[in-house]
């Protein structure tokens, strides 16, 4: 019994790529559809008697199936949310939801069809030309031609992510084309040891050869036999090989730098490497131009192959085959076997090809066949209803026209090589004349061709030819033999082409050349008029090329226009620049799952315990606040806090030339400073702006240990590197900031608070400010800086990372006693910014430099060289227009980080950092102001929301101005 | 960008483990004159074809050496360590 999927199929065969033993119930435009396992969703789609697929760019124009391969844009579809899906390559599954797209309310019956008859008012380029005038005109026309044209939606946000793999892959031999050249070439480079893999796009391998059921003669070393049998066997023998691996559905979109193939295998993308790369990726069958060859209906000869012997999918009851080479006379006889009657058989060659056999077989079975005749227009308003065909004279058009009724309009406008990957690594190509095809040449190191990419046609040839690429591929894997096989033997016959009639532009204004983007014949020509006459200029101006075919299917007749209308020999004309990709690939393939590492400082368990919220402080996550960030700093300033800064960067710096590396880096002295003192540097590049700034601690003679801000410390380990490099310095530096956690305690009870874990003399006079000692704090080996940054006598201790919980815990209860909390980031920063001590590249940014910063005193002119020093000795002397300075608000409001500094609202400096400051109870902070203004006790104005508020400039901090509170 | 560099600790590599440090430049002296410290800070040959420049082996051995490189084609023909290729 016939299933409901059998009414568009032919009978079964055994090289069909479907299993008709299970069937597959899917949903088109919410109706339910039948198709068997196997089928692609245009295949299913086209056996249930739908003919118009998708409505075109601009005009919405119904369009149908054309290629049946994944190349061109008409079959593209919406499955399961996801837009612009092609059709003819995306296999059924069981339950898939198929929607159409572009067209209201449906593609079959699409209202905005209507603007395919204003054509004339959207010449090529309109959007150049049009809406412009009055401007507020283009602010309407906008939204609404946004949405006319333009290829499916956005999904919605609530649609399911979909992760798509990014895997790395690496072959000696890496072979792009699955088809008989590709096989062969991979058979030879594997069968001499090389480690191949074969990427191709297609489910299964076998290239043309699948949907080839004619027979060839005497292919070598396997003599007579039909092109689907070869495959077969071919790909028996690729099996069998242990060193060949293939990826199937694998589309390869671009071929960069270093021999990187990226490859869109659906759910994971991959980036494969090989020392070569044989590109055999066929050729691509070409359209007709003539009028209203964009019908339904209207297809390309292969793509009716596959169709039938791929699907087993009829493609319909009449044909009508216009053709400027052999291919149509082979498709003409498989619908013949088909069952369809084929009307007549139009070649625009003057002589009917009488040594070929599909042409010989057609004859004989009284199909009307007819020399130097082409297709000159398709008849049909939604679909094609039947073709007109015009006499050629010497490959002219003539008046002389036969109009033929059918409902397949088969086209075959000869193949162009899919040479795509090849150009996009700088490989040339030139115009054969003899083929009619652009083939490529001066392929670079690396790659090789082989088959019909390089216009090679003969099955013998392409077998031979892929054969002798396998073998160099894999002599040049041990550095013999050169190149590529690409000026290898192209055995084909004149006679095989004809040269494509050159279409008429008064023939009608519906001879599309792109099919993507809506570009007629008449548009090139108009295109050309107005003085675009290159085709890169042309391409640009037209849109033609640009779509998601990216030229496969236009480029050969725009070409071929290109030249007839400018007077230029092909060669002349040129081609536009190949470039990755080179098939539509998702965003979300190039974009790979999102990895975004998180570093975690230990004792992060426990600020999570406490309830803190934490934030991205670069690569960390980091606790902003335990409960209040006024609180929190009111309590440092009252008895004692502490804090994890175990993500500051940390430098080990060693060797006895490392006191003359610092001086050279840093703007400050610190050959001079004694072991066990601790001091504030800033780092400079060396026009002396300021990249970096963090303490300095000498452990001994050749032994430092230094801090960076979080963001840098990989900056900065390249940059002592960097400046070390070529030199005859002895210095090493290593980056431990993973092997050190660090937690500053703060407060005028730190002292009390610490003495309790530490034998270390902490008293005032035994460790002073800016000092430093070694010793066990709660029983851990530790280093201890006495530093300041929030404005009081504090620790910064640095010891092992695995006791960070232990040295929080332990820190907690000794400070229990003196009310001992922990305070985060925003606490800090308001207790920093009450001292003015800079955030650096954040108070300060990529111009700014120590002097204007107002941080005279670390920048050491005396030093006879350090990085920066030429610049700030010219910052010296003429200093920068604005300055950084403190300012304390009049009235209650508190700036945002940013606010704009202005005088009669325009802007004149900004903020950098603004906070509430629990000492004087006002908005207060730091901002970068004119020089003429940046003195103690001038106003500015600051907007804030709008509004501009009076504050005081101010050039010491808000919080212990003298500095005795940090140093007791 | 996907080319390869040869770090002469690790060997080849993919572009992305590296970091660029430009072409090389001398540093003045010291006491050169201002337009010599403007014409380093600011003036570079940004040569189409080959150029030699710092490269940083960032995310590897973290040593930094110098490349030849064509512009054109983002060939490396060769990388070196620092006080061969100043010398």
């Amino acid at each position: 019994m016939a299933s409901p999927a059998d009414r568009g199929r032919l009978s079964e065969q055994g090289y069909q790529l479907t299993n008709r033993a299970k069937t597959v119930a899917l949903n088109i435009n919410g109706k339910p559809v039948h198709a068997y396992q196997g089928d692609t969703v245009a295949s299913a789609l086209y056996a249930s008697g739908i003919r118009i697929f998708s409505r075109s760019f601009k005009y919405h124009r119904s369009r149908g199936l054309l290629c049946v391969s994944g190349q061109c844009a008409n079959c593209l579809v919406t499955v399961d949310g996801i837009p612009n899906v092609r059709a003819c390559t995306e296999r059924v599954v069981e339950g898939m939801d198929v929607r159409q797209q572009n067209a209201w309310p449906s593609v079959e019956h699409d209202a905005m069809s209507i603007i395919d008859r204003f054509d004339r008012l959207m010449p090529v380029g309109f959007y150049y030309k049009t809406f412009h005038t009055p401007k507020a005109f283009w602010k309407l026309a906008q939204p609404i031609i946004r949405r006319l044209t333009g290829l499916g939606s956005v999904p919605d946000r609530d649609q399911p992510v979909r992760h798509i793999r990014h895997e790395y892959a690496h072959a000696d031999v890496a072979v792009v084309g699955g088809g008989p050249a590709g096989m062969s070439a991979a058979l030879t480079a594997a069968g001499a040891g090389a480690q191949v893999t074969i990427i191709d796009d297609q489910p299964s391998l076998g290239g043309h050869l699948r949907y080839d059921v004619a027979p060839h003669d005497d292919l070598p070393g396997i003599g007579k036999s039909k092109g689907y049998e070869v495959a077969g066997r071919l790909k028996a023998e690729v099996e069998a090989s242990a060193n060949i691996s293939v990826l199937s559905d694998a589309g390869a979109f671009g071929l960069y730098e270093g021999n990187l193939l990226g490859i869109d295998a659906g759910s994971r993308t991959i980036k494969l490497r090989a020392k070569r790369i044989v590109v055999a990726t066929g050729s691509i069958e070409t359209p007709l131009t003539f009028d209203r060859n964009d019908l339904p209906g209207v297809m390309l000869t292969s793509g009716l192959q596959r169709l039938m012997h791929l699907y087993g999918v009829r493609p319909g009851s009449t044909a009508i085959v216009g053709t400027t080479g052999d291919q149509g006379y082979q498709a003409a006889l498989d619908m013949f076997h088909a069952g369809l009657r084929v009307a007549v058989v139009a070649d625009a060659r003057p002589e009917f090809p009488a040594d070929l056999e599909a042409a010989a077989e057609l004859q004989a079975h009284g199909v009307l066949i007819l020399p130097s005749h082409a297709l000159t227009r398709a008849e049909g308003v939604k679909k094609a209803v039947g073709a007109v065909l015009t006499r050629l004279d010497n490959g002219r058009i003539t008046m002389e026209e036969r109009q033929f009724d059918g409902d397949v309009i088969a086209m075959s406008g000869g193949f162009q090589p899919a040479s795509g990957l090849l150009h996009q690594l700088g490989a040339g190509s030139r115009y054969d004349s003899v083929l009619d095809e652009t083939v490529p040449m001066d392929l670079p190191d690396g790659l090789h061709a082989a088959g019909e990419v390089n216009g090679v046609h003969d099955l013998s040839a392409i077998i031979t030819q892929g054969r002798q690429t396998g073998v160099e591929a894999f002599a040049a894997l041990s550095g013999n033999g050169s190149g590529s096989a690409i000026q290898a033997s192209q055995q084909v016959s004149a006679s095989t082409t004809a040269l494509s009639p050159l279409v008429d532009m008064a023939q009608g204004a519906k001879q599309f050349v792109c099919f993507c983007e809506d570009v007629t014949a008449r548009d090139i020509a108009k295109g050309i008029d107005e003085g675009f006459a290159d085709v890169q200029t042309l391409k640009r101006y037209s849109t033609v090329t640009q779509g998601p075919c990216q030229g496969k299917m236009c480029h050969r007749a725009f070409a071929k226009i290109t030249a007839g209308e400018t007077g230029k020999s092909m060669d002349e004309t040129g081609a536009t620049t190949s470039r990755p990709p080179m098939t539509p690939v998702s965003l979300g393939a190039l974009a790979g799952p999102s990895h975004r590492p998180v570093k975690h400082t230990s004792m992060d368990r426990l600020h999570r315990e406490l309830g803190a919220q934490m934030i991205d402080s670069n690569v960390w996550h980091r606790p902003r606040k335990y409960w209040s960030p006024q609180e929190e700093a009111a309590n440092v300033r009252r008895g004692v806090g502490i804090i994890d800064v175990s993500t500051l960067g940390k430098l080990d710096v060693r060797g006895v030339d490392a006191p003359a590396l610092l001086d050279k880096l840093y703007t400050h002295h610190f050959s001079t400073l004694r072991p066990g003192r601790v001091r504030y540097g800033v780092i400079c590049s060396d026009n002396g702006t300021i990249m970096d700034d963090g303490t300095v601690t000498r452990l001994a003679d050749d032994h430092y240990f230094v801090t960076t801000s979080t963001a840098s410390v990989e900056t900065i380990e390249g940059w002592f590197k960097w400046w070390m490099a070529g030199t005859d310095m002895c210095a090493h530096v290593m980056d431990i900031t993973s092997g050190l956690a660090a937690i500053n305690v703060a407060g005028p009870l730190a002292r009390e608070t610490l003495a309790k874990l530490t034998d270390v003399d902490v008293s005032a006079k035994g460790f002073r400010y800016m000092r430093s000692k070694q010793g066990e704090v709660a029983g851990v080996p530790t280093t201890l800086l006495r530093i300041g940054f929030v404005g009081e006598s504090g620790w910064e201790l640095h010891f092992p990372a695995e006791y960070g919980e232990h040295m929080w815990n332990a820190l907690m209860e000794a400070g229990g006693e003196f009310g001992i909390k922990p305070f985060g980031t925003e606490a800090q920063r308001i207790l920093r910014l009450e001292k003015m001590h800079i955030i650096s590249n954040h108070d300060t940014d990529i111009l700014s430099n120590p002097i204007d910063a107002d941080m005279e005193w670390v920048v050491k002119l005396e030093k006879k060289d350090f990085i920066g020093r030429g610049a700030l000795v010219a910052a010296t002397e003429n200093p920068g227009r604005t300055r950084l300075v403190g300012f304390i608000m009049q009235n209650g409001v508190v700036p945002h980080d940013g606010s704009p500094v202005v005088a009669r609202f325009a802007p004149i400096g900004k903020v950098t950092s603004s906070r509430l400051s629990p000492t004087i109870g006002k908005g207060f902070g730091l901002a970068w102001i004119p020089v003429e203004l940046a003195e103690e006790g001038k106003s500015i104005q600051i907007l804030v929301d709008g509004k501009a508020h009076d504050a005081d400039v101010t050039l010491k901090p808000v919080y212990d101005p003298d500095g005795t509170k940090l140093r007791e | 960008m996907a080319f390869l560099i040869g770090c002469p600790n690790c060997g080849e590599r993919s572009v992305y483990e590296f970091q660029f440090g430009g072409e090389l430049v001398v540093r003045p002296k010291p006491d050169a004159t201002t337009s010599e410290w403007t014409k380093y800070f600011y003036v570079r040959r940004n040569v189409a074809g080959d150029q030699s420049e710092w490269w940083y082996h960032k995310l590897g051995c973290r040593k930094w050496f110098v490349a030849l490189r064509d512009t054109n084609t983002n060939k490396v023909h060769k990388t070196s360590w620092p006080h061969e290729a100043l010398s």
